[in-house]
Parts: C-alpha cells; sequence; structure tokens
C-alpha cells in the first residue's frame, strides 16, 4: 500500500506549485496590508511588513512543519477526506497558541528593540478575533493541499497503472508465442523413443528437429520480428516431425515467393495454425489430409495462409485458444494493421493472416 | 496366453507397444488398429483379455470407445496417453491402469504386471467402463454394425430395443441392428431419461410413445409415432405410467 502511496516525481512537482502559490499568496497579504496601512494615514513601512510578515512566516512555518512531520500518515489518508481533515484540524488549538507566542512575542520584541510599545485589542477580543482568521486560512490552504496531494497521488496510481498493463501485455505475449502444445512433445518423444529401436539415424534427426523448436518456442517470447524465411524453416521442422508422425495420411505443400522471405514476422507465428490443420483434420478425421502453407504478398501486405482438407467448421464454430492467441498477439505487435481470418470453403477449411511489411527486427 | 489389442493412430507407438509386448512370453497381439471405429470392430470381433487404447485417436477416442464396450464383457482397459489430462485422472482408481507417453520398458512391465493379476476381475472391467461413460457423451450416440463396419447412430433415432438372447435388436424407424450386448447393459449406457423397459425383454424410447392403450388383465399397447404396437407387461405399467406424466 504504502508503495503506492510513495509518490517520487509528481508529488515534487506539485508541492513545487503548492509553494509557489503560496508565496505569491503571502505577498498579495503584504502588500495589502502595506495599502491599508497608507490608507489609514500610517507612515512606517516596517509596521505592516512587521505584522503580515510575521503572521505569514509563523503560519508557514507551522504548516510546514506539520506537513513534513505528518505526511506519511496524512497520505494514507488521502482516500478518506474526513479523517485527512480531521488528523490535520485536531492540532488546531496547539497550532493556534504557538501561532500567537510566536507572532506577538517576535511583534513585541521587535517593537522593543526600535524603543516603541507594541499597543494592540485586550487578548479576550484578540485571541478569538486571531482564532477565526487562522482556522478561516489554515482551513483555506488545507483544502488547497489536499487537492494538490491528491492529484499528486492519483497520478503515481495512473502511472502505476500503466506500467502495469505494460507488465501484463509482456507477460501476455509471452505466454502468447508459446502455445506448443504439451501433447505435440509428449507424442514426439514417444515417436522417438519408438524410433530408436529401428532407425538411429531417423530418431537422431527427429531429435534435433524437436531441440531445435523447442529453442525457438522458448526464444520467440518478444516483439521481435525475425525473417519469414526463419519463420517457414521454424515451421517446416514442426512438419517434419508431424510428417514423421503421420505420414501415411497427411501431405504437405509449400507455396512460398521468394521475394518475401526477408519480411518481418512475429517468431512462431504460423504454428498454431499449422498445429490447428494438424490437430482438427489429420488427428481426427480418417480420410487422408492435404495441408498447403502459402507465403505472399500482395501490395504492400504480406499474406500468409494454412489450409487444409479434412476439416469443417461446425455450425457452432468458436475461435480457439491457437487462432485468438495469433490475433490477440498481432493486436499487440502490429494493432489494427493486421487481420487474422478463418474461412470453409469446398477446398477446406482456411487460416490467413494479413500483415504490413515491415523490416525484421536487428 | 493373455490376449491384447493395440489401439493407436500412430504407427511408431503401436510399433513401440507391440515390439515390447511381444517380447513377453504369454502375451498374443490379436489386433493392431489405427482409429477408435476400427479399434471398437477389433475389440467386438476378437474379444481380446486387455486392450491398449490411445486416448487421442480419430474417429472414437479411446474414452469413447470404452463407453461402447458391455460392461460385462469388456477387455481390461489400459489407457495410453500423451498428457496427464483431467479425463484420465477418473480412472485412478478403477481403469487397470494408464500409461503416460514417452515410457520406458519398466513401466510397461509394471502394467503388464496388473494385467496378469486381474484377468479374472470382472468388476475391474465394469467400473473403468462406467467410468468412460460417464466422462463421455455416450448416451447420445450408440456404437452399431452396419455390414462389415460398425458406425454412430444417433441414439434420439432409437424406437424401441428388443432384447434375443445374448443379443439385442436396435430398432430405428428406417431400419434394425443387432449387437451382441445385454438390455440391461445397454439401457445402463443410454441412461434412465430416455429409454424405458416396457416388458423383460424389451425397451421404449419415450419419445417414440403415441399413445398407451388399456388391454385385458392391466396390460396395454403401446403405440409407437411409426405405427408400430408393443406390448407393456403389468409388471412395468407404473414406473412407466409416473415417467410419461412427468
Amino acid at each position: 500500500m504504502d508503495d503506492l502511496l510513495t509518490v517520487t516525481g509528481a508529488k515534487r512537482y506539485s508541492d513545487r506549485v503548492l509553494y509557489a502559490l503560496w508565496a505569491v499568496f503571502s505577498v498579495i497579504m503584504i502588500v495589502v496590508a502595506v495599502h491599508d496601512y497608507y490608507r489609514g494615514g500610517g507612515a512606517s513601512l516596517w509596521k505592516p511588513l512587521l505584522w503580515e510578515g510575521s503572521s505569514m512566516s509563523f503560519a508557514t512555518l507551522l504548516l510546514a512543519l506539520q506537513r513534513t512531520i505528518g505526511r506519511r500518515s496524512y497520505d494514507r489518508w488521502l482516500g478518506e477526506p474526513s479523517k485527512w481533515f480531521g488528523h490535520h484540524l485536531k492540532w488546531f488549538p496547539l497550532y493556534l497558541l504557538a501561532f500567537l507566542v510566536l507572532v506577538y512575542g517576535t511583534r513585541n520584541g521587535v517593537y522593543r528593540l526600535l524603543g516603541e510599545t507594541y499597543n494592540h485589542d485586550a487578548w479576550l477580543v484578540l485571541i478569538p478575533y486571531e482564532a477565526v482568521k487562522l482556522l478561516l486560512f489554515f482551513g483555506l490552504w488545507l483544502g488547497v493541499i489536499f487537492g494538490f496531494d491528491s492529484f499528486a497521488r492519483w497520478h503515481a496510481q495512473q502511472r502505476h497503472l500503466l506500467e502495469l498493463q505494460r507488465a501484463l501485455a509482456e507477460s501476455r505475449i509471452a505466454t502468447l508465442s508459446s502455445q506448443l502444445r504439451p501433447h505435440f512433445f509428449f507424442n514426439s518423444l514417444n515417436t522417438i523413443s519408438a524410433l530408436m529401436h529401428m532407425d538411429v539415424e531417423r530418431a537422431d534427426r527427429l531429435l534435433a528437429c524437436l531441440g531445435e523448436l523447442l529453442r525457438a518456442s522458448l526464444q520467440s517470447g518478444g516483439q521481435e520480428l525475425i525473417p519469414l524465411g526463419e519463420e517457414l524453416r521454424l515451421l517446416e521442422l514442426y512438419a517434419q516431425i508431424m510428417l514423421e508422425r503421420f505420414a501415411d495420411r497427411v501431405t504437405v505443400q509449400w507455396r512460398v515467393d521468394d521475394a518475401v522471405l526477408r519480411i518481418g514476422v512475429p517468431a512462431m507465428l504460423m504454428q498454431p495454425l499449422l498445429e490447428n490443420a494438424f490437430k482438427h483434420a489429420v488427428e481426427r478425421g480418417r480420410e487422408k489430409v492435404r495441408i498447403e502453407i502459402a507465403a505472399v504478398r500482395k501490395n504492400d501486405e504480406l499474406v500468409l495462409s494454412v489450409r487444409n482438407t479434412g476439416s469443417s467448421l461446425p455450425p457452432d464454430w468458436r475461435e480457439g485458444v491457437g487462432l485468438r492467441n495469433c490475433r490477440e498477439r498481432l493486436q499487440v505487435i502490429y494493432g489494427a494493421a493486421a487481420l487474422t481470418r478463418l474461412s470453409e470453403s469446398a477446398a477446406g477449411v482456411e487460416a490467413v493472416v494479413t500483415l504490413p511489411c515491415r523490416e525484421p527486427s536487428a | 496366453m493373455i490376449r491384447a489389442l493395440i489401439a493407436d493412430d500412430e504407427w511408431a507407438a503401436r510399433a513401440k507397444l507391440s515390439r515390447w509386448l511381444k517380447e513377453q512370453g504369454d502375451i498374443e497381439i490379436v489386433a493392431q488398429s489405427d482409429d477408435g471405429i476400427r479399434a471398437a470392430e477389433a475389440i467386438f470381433r476378437h474379444r481380446p483379455d486387455v486392450a491398449f487404447l490411445d486416448l487421442q485417436m480419430p474417429g472414437l477416442t479411446g474414452l469413447e470407445v470404452a463407453a461402447q464396450l458391455d460392461q460385462d464383457d469388456a477387455p481390461l482397459l489400459v489407457f495410453v496417453t500423451a498428457f496427464d489430462e483431467h479425463a484420465i485422472r477418473a480412472f485412478e482408481l478403477n481403469a487397470v491402469d494408464y500409461i503416460l507417453k514417452p515410457f520406458d520398458k519398466d513401466r510397461l512391465l509394471l502394467t503388464l504386471t496388473r494385467v496378469r493379476g486381474r484377468t479374472r476381475d470382472r468388476k475391474a472391467r465394469a467400473s473403468a467402463v462406467a467410468t468412460a461413460r460417464a466422462q463421455t457423451h455416450s448416451s447420445e450416440r450408440l456404437l452399431v454394425p452396419d455390414g462389415e463396419e460398425l458406425r454412430l447412430i444417433d441414439t434420439s433415432t432409437i424406437e424401441w430395443i428388443e432384447a434375443d438372447d445374448n443379443y439385442v435388436h436396435v430398432h430405428t424407424v428406417a431400419r434394425s441392428y443387432l449387437l451382441r450386448r445385454t438390455l440391461q447393459d445397454l439401457l445402463t449406457q443410454l441412461g434412465e431419461s430416455q429409454f424405458a423397459r416396457i416388458h423383460k425383454s424389451a425397451a421404449v424410447n419415450l419419445a417414440a410413445i403415441q399413445a398407451l392403450a388399456p388391454l385385458f388383465k392391466g396390460d396395454h399397447d403401446v403405440q409407437l409415432r411409426s405405427g408400430k404396437t408393443l406390448r407393456l407387461s403389468r409388471r412395468y405399467k407404473d414406473a412407466l405410467f409416473t415417467r410419461m406424466q412427468r
């Protein structure tokens, strides 16, 4: 809680504004007092300066003292104005006493030093008068201070919230990109463990594929863009493993323009799309499936697609995890400029991603 | 000899399992299937003692295959899966075993020890089938023989069911199917809400009933929407009347 309220930059800034405001207020008060004094026929400039100056400086001192000592606890009550004001105002009697002693002591002292006598109203009249005056100013300034402090806290919370959102987006994109299903890994490991007994070389190759894919998926956390050529190489690793597992049930075709290989794309972007094709058509269906992977450029956009035969979208189709992750990840990186679309035709189900052409990150 | 069936849609997984099973002196592999429907067919045809069922298969999942078996007649079930899914945990208490991929030979040998110890245990089979039914929508779809093959029919299309020794005739409006199941177990699978006994050897889909007509001595005629008339015996009358009113 305290961390949330420990307000640094914003508070310091608003404090400076507050002090400046206070200084302006003091000057005005003094000018008014001087002006008043001359209109009343007075001739000694130092007198109104002393009166108002002593009042202002001691009021400032006391307020500053209270603010320094009690700041932390007062900040805690910013959310409950009645408590905040209550805890300030409970010190008012002491405040008043200290104010009277200091102000009138100083004025008397200065008068005496200059060989004059400081005449003021009787204490019985003076004390209520000063009390009301002080309470008015005290109240006014408490209001102002409350406003400033509340603003500073609000500002700090906003910043904290923004940071939180940014962190959330980062972690979100990290989870979104690590979408290789555990199923895939365990099944692949099982395939390798079976292959070992039959063809050590093939098992070894498959293990290397799996290792490389795992490494890529662990690294693909951020928002950086890799060249499409690299992305397709990773996709091919995945396809190789799946082909080893389902060799007799699927064919995979690639249709890739050479011209698009250097365009930047988020790493492992297409993997969930290909995974979906395998999951819905190959792993669930009994027919032989054809998968076509395409990457072409259309005007200023890169169009990536994965199409498969052997599956259809059910009438109550709802977007699954793979596609949603893909879309949300694109949303974070490209905003509204990227599109994800799933469609069905006689030729099968097709997932299409359209991206603006960007350079790969360095 | 213990007669075993292997069902997995990945050839490598089948190869691995069959290699190690063949090494055992007392196990004979009677069939290998690469999808759920063919696995069920093979179980009905070969009646193995133990079936190794992969959970993820086209056609029917391993669980769906298990749910379509007759409780008293099922093989011992060993589920094999790549991932410790929620579904498989239900079997911790009553499947013979489940194995997680990839597994080593020691793990398989442990399973085989359990299998050998339970080849005569009827209860283990029945409860595994019951658990599989609870996990799947087995009351909505029924696996029936259609020529040489098996296929799934929607259970709401069934009009009535008739016991015939160790078999049952499942009648839909269009045609009938002959299953080697007991009427009692089939009704357990289809669930109480949709079907009701009307006779020692017959049950009817409540939704297919058009009218009930009283006969001599408390018996009734059950008239079906299709025009067919069945006999309701006194013994099941009260139960059926109560359910019709609901």
